[in-house]
C-alpha cells in the first residue's frame, strides 16, 4: 500500500534530520534536491545545496555531537513542518539546546526548499580562525 | 476548524496584532491559551502577554507584520512573516519570524514563536557604528 502523503512528507524530515545527526553528508546530499535553496532567519541569506553541504560540513568542526530531538512534523500541502530541539555538544563537554523551526518544500521525495529558525543569540562565538 | 477557518484566524490575530487591539486578541486568543518563545524557553500565559503589550508596543511607532506566509493543517498553522518596526525616531528594523499556532473552537490554544534574539538590538535602535 502507498504511503499516504503525510507519511511521506513526515519521512522526508526525519530522514534528513537522521543524516545530519549521523554526519551522513552523501545521504544528506541525495535528500537535497539539485535546486535547492536554504534561507535561514538569522542571516536572511539563502545558500545554494553545494553551498549549504560545506556548511553542515564545516558545523560539524564546531561540536562533538548533535541531537535532533523533540521532533513534531507536520506535513503540509507541498512539503512539511518540523519544530525540533538541537542538542548540541561542544568538544571541550559544554552542551547547549537551540529551538528552532523548519519548513520545507519537497517535490519527488527531495528537497526544494528550506525555511529556518533558530535563535542565532544563543549561538557561542565562534573561535578565531 | 475548516483550512479556510485557521487561515482567517490566523489573518484576524495578526491584524488585531498590527492595529494594536488588544481586546480584540483577547477575544482571539483562549483563556488558556499558552505562548512560547523559542529565545526563552518558557511558556506565558495569555492573561501575562496581554498586560505586558502597552509597553512592548511603546518601543515603536509602528510595526507591521508583512510578506506573510500561512500553511495551514490539521489543528492548526505556520505563518512566516517579516515584522518591520518604525522607531520613534524613524529609525527601522526587521526581524524574521514563524510562529506555529494551534486553534480549536475558532480560538489560538497555543502559540510558538521561532524568532533571532541576536537581531532585538538592530530592531530597537540605532546600530553603532563600527
Amino acid at each position: 500500500m502507498p504511503l499516504s502523503h503525510e507519511s511521506r512528507m513526515r519521512d522526508v524530515c526525519n530522514r534528513l534530520l537522521d543524516a545530519i545527526e549521523a554526519r551522513d553528508m552523501d545521504l544528506i546530499g541525495a535528500i537535497f534536491a539539485p535546486d535547492l535553496q536554504f534561507w535561514a532567519n538569522f542571516t536572511n541569506q539563502t545558500k545554494g545545496r553545494d553551498e549549504m553541504l560545506e556548511a553542515i560540513s564545516a558545523g560539524y568542526a564546531l561540536h562533538r555531537r548533535r541531537d535532533y530531538n523533540d521532533r513534531h512534523i507536520r506535513a503540509l500541502d507541498d512539503g512539511f513542518l518540523a519544530q525540533y530541539s538541537c542538542a548540541i555538544t561542544r568538544h571541550d563537554g559544554s552542551q547547549a539546546v537551540h529551538w528552532a523551526a523548519m519548513i520545507a518544500e519537497v517535490k519527488d521525495e527531495r528537497i526544494v526548499r528550506i525555511d529556518e529558525y533558530m535563535d542565532a543569540g544563543k549561538f557561542a562565538p565562534r573561535p578565531a580562525a | 476548524m475548516t483550512e479556510s477557518e485557521i487561515r482567517d484566524l490566523c489573518t484576524r490575530f495578526f491584524d488585531a496584532y498590527e492595529g494594536r487591539r488588544i481586546d480584540e486578541l483577547a477575544e482571539i486568543m483562549a483563556p488558556d491559551c499558552i505562548i512560547w518563545h523559542n529565545c526563552y524557553g518558557k511558556e506565558v500565559a495569555v492573561a501575562d502577554l496581554l498586560a505586558k503589550m502597552p509597553d512592548s508596543y511603546a518601543m515603536h511607532r509602528s510595526r507591521t507584520y508583512n510578506d506573510r506566509t500561512i500553511n495551514a493543517f490539521g489543528d492548526g498553522f505556520v505563518i512566516q512573516y517579516t515584522l518591520h518596526g518604525v522607531c520613534h525616531d524613524g529609525y527601522s528594523g526587521s526581524l524574521w519570524i514563524c510562529i506555529v499556532g494551534r486553534c480549536a473552537d475558532g480560538k489560538v490554544t497555543r502559540i510558538d514563536e521561532y524568532i533571532d534574539s541576536g537581531k532585538f538590538p538592530a530592531f530597537r535602535t540605532v546600530p553603532p557604528q563600527t
